[in-house]
C-alpha cells in the first residue's frame, strides 16, 4: 500500500477550508502560533508567490517520500514510514534533536511548542480517520474538489484516476526523495 | 532574510566547537604520546575530558524532549532500531562516537592524575590509535551532521566536513600552543598552525564560491548574508580578521622568532574564530524553498 495525497492547483479557490480543518481536527482549534511557520497551528502551510502578474499560492505538506531524509537521518527510529507508505512519527522513540526538520527538504515539519515533538501531516486525527476507512480532513472539506487521496497501488483510487486526466508535477524531484504529494497544474 | 531556526546556532556553535576540540585534542594526546612527548599531557587530558563533557551539555541543552532520550535510546538500543540507524543517521552515529569518546577520554584523565595503574591500558599503542581513531571521527561526524542536511543548500555541501577538520586541527593546535613551553616544540606547533591556516583559508573561500555561484537559491543567499548581509560584520571580523588574518600574520612573525604572548594571542584568536565560524555557519542557513 502506498498511500498518497493529490492537490489540483488549478482547482483550488484559495480558501483556507483544508488548513482550517487540519487545525480544528488535528490540535483542537487551538490559537496558538506555529512557532516554526508562523501562523496558526497545521500541517498543511500556505505559500504566496506574489509574481504581480499572475500570483499563485501552493498549499503543500508532508510529502510522504518513499526516500524520506527525515526517516533516514532521526537516530532512533521515532520517524518511521508504515506499511501503508505513510511517513509517521513515534513519539516514544522522539528525543526532539529537530534533524528531521532540517533534513526535510520541504520544511514541512513544525514544533509544537508544548511538547517539543516535530509534528507534520498526518495529525492523529487524520490517522484515525485513514485507519477507519475515511479520507483526512482537508480533502473532505475541500469545497473545490481540489484534494484526492489514495493509495497508489490500487488502479481504482481517486488519486489514480486524476493522475491519468491532469498534468501533474512533484516538488523537489531531483533531491531523490520520491515524493507522493501530487500537484496538478492543469489538464 | 529567514535563517533557520530550528538549531540555536549558539548552542549548536558551541557543540560543534567543542566536540572540535574533543575531536582532534585526542588525536593531539595519541599523536603526542605514541610520539614520547610527555609535556603537558596531563593538561591536555584534562582539556580533551572537559571539551567533550561540555559538547554533550550543549548538545542536549538544544533538545527539545531531553527528558525523554535516555528511554527512547534505550528502547530504540533494545528493538535493534538503534544498530541499523548507524547506516543513515550521522546524528546516530554521532551519539555512539561521543559515547565512547567519552569513557576513553575518562579513562585517560584518570590515568593522568589520579589511576596512574590504568597506565598498562592507556599507554598501550592500540588505546592510543583508538582514542586518536576515535576523536578524528567525532570531527568528521560534527562536519556531516549539518553537511547531511538537504534541507539547507549552504550546509548541504562536501566542504563542511573539509573545513570542520581544518578549524579543529587549528583548535587542537591553539590549546597545545597555549599549553606546551617548549620552543621546539611551539615552532612546531607554528609552522603546523600556518599550514592549516591557509588550508583553511582556502576552504572557506571554496564554500562560499561554490554556494554563490553553484544556482541554488537558498545556498546563494546564506554565502551573500556573510560576504555582504546581515552577518557579514561578524563574519569579517570574527571569521576573517580574528580567525584566520591575525593568526596568520602572527603565525609568520612568530616563524622568525618565537614570543610566548603573541603565541597566547595567536591561540586566543584561532579558538575565537572556530567558534564564530560554526556559529556563523548554522546562523546562515536558509531552507529551499518551493516552485513549481
Amino acid at each position: 500500500m502506498r498511500l498518497a495525497h493529490l492537490w489540483d492547483q488549478s482547482r483550488c479557490i484559495g480558501c483556507g477550508a483544508c488548513i482550517a480543518a487540519c487545525n480544528a481536527a488535528n490540535y483542537r482549534s487551538t490559537t496558538k502560533d506555529n512557532p516554526t511557520w508562523g501562523g496558526v497551528q497545521t500541517n498543511i502551510k500556505r505559500i504566496v508567490f506574489d509574481l504581480k502578474e499572475k500570483p499563485y499560492i501552493l498549499l503543500v505538506q508532508c510529502q510522504h517520500c518513499e526516500n524520506a531524509p527525515c526517516v533516514a537521518v532521526c537516530p532512533t527510529g521515532a520517524s518511521y514510514i508504515d506499511r501503508d507508505g505513510l511517513v509517521k512519527i513515534n513519539p516514544d522513540l522522539c528525543i526532539g534533536c529537530k534533524y528531521c526538520m532540517t533534513a526535510c527538504p520541504y520544511g514541512m515539519r513544525w514544533l509544537d511548542p508544548d511538547f517539543g515533538l516535530p509534528e507534520k501531516c498526518m495529525g492523529e486525527t487524520c490517522q484515525s480517520r485513514v485507519k477507519a476507512g475515511l479520507m483526512p480532513v482537508c480533502v473532505t472539506v475541500c469545497p473545490a474538489g481540489a484534494r484526492a487521496f489514495g493509495d497508489l497501488d490500487d488502479p481504482n483510487s481517486e488519486v489514480n484516476k486524476r493522475l491519468k486526466k491532469g498534468r501533474v508535477v512533484r516538488l523537489l524531484e531531483y533531491k531523490g526523495t520520491r515524493p507522493k504529494f501530487f500537484v496538478v497544474v492543469g489538464r | 532574510m529567514m535563517f533557520q531556526e530550528v538549531w540555536n546556532p549558539v548552542i549548536i556553535g558551541l557543540f560543534l566547537w567543542f566536540a572540535g576540540i574533543a575531536g582532534m585534542g585526542s588525536v593531539a594526546y595519541a599523536l603526542m604520546k605514541l610520539g614520547k612527548v610527555e609535556e603537558k599531557t596531563k593538561e591536555l587530558s584534562c582539556v580533551v575530558f572537559a571539551s567533550i563533557v561540555l559538547a554533550l551539555v550543549f548538545v542536549v541543552a538544544d533538545l527539545s524532549r531531553p527528558l525523554n532520550m535516555p528511554l527512547a535510546i534505550i528502547r530504540s538500543v533494545l528493538s535493534g532500531t538503534f544498530f541499523y540507524k548507524l547506516s543513515t543517521s550521522w546524528m546516530t552515529i554521532g551519539i555512539s562516537l561521543l559515547s565512547i569518546l567519552l569513557l576513553l577520554a575518562l579513562l585517560v584523565l584518570l590515568r593522568e592524575t589520579v589511576a596512574k595503574g590504568l597506565q598498562k591500558i592507556v599507554d598501550a599503542k592500540w588505546y592510543l590509535v583508538l582514542t586518536g581513531f576515535v576523536g578524528f571521527m567525532v570531527v568528521i561526524y560534527s562536519g556531516f551532521l549539518i553537511a547531511d542536511a538537504p534541507g539547507v543548500p549552504f550546509w548541504n555541501n562536501s566542504l563542511i566536513p573539509v573545513l570542520w577538520i581544518l578549524s579543529a586541527s587549528i583548535c587542537a593546535i591553539a590549546v597545545l600552543k597555549i599549553l606546551v613551553h617548549k620552543p621546539e616544540v611551539s615552532n612546531f606547533l607554528t609552522k603546523s598552525g600556518l599550514a592549516v591556516d591557509i588550508a583553511e583559508a582556502v576552504a572557506l573561500a571554496s564554500l562560499l564560491n561554490v554556494s554563490l555561484y553553484s544556482g541554488v537559491e537558498a545556498a546563494r543567499r546564506s554565502a551573500e548574508a556573510l560576504v555582504a548581509g546581515e552577518l557579514a560584520a561578524a563574519f569579517w571580523l570574527l571569521v576573517v580578521l580574528v580567525g584566520v588574518a591575525v593568526p596568520m600574520v602572527l603565525g609568520f612573525m612568530l616563524l622568525r622568532k618565537e614570543d610566548r604572548r603573541l603565541a597566547l594571542l595567536a591561540a586566543a584568536c584561532a579558538l575565537v574564530g572556530a567558534l564564530a565560524l560554526r556559529i556563523l555557519v548554522l546562523q546562515a542557513g536558509i531552507f529551499l524553498e518551493l516552485s513549481l
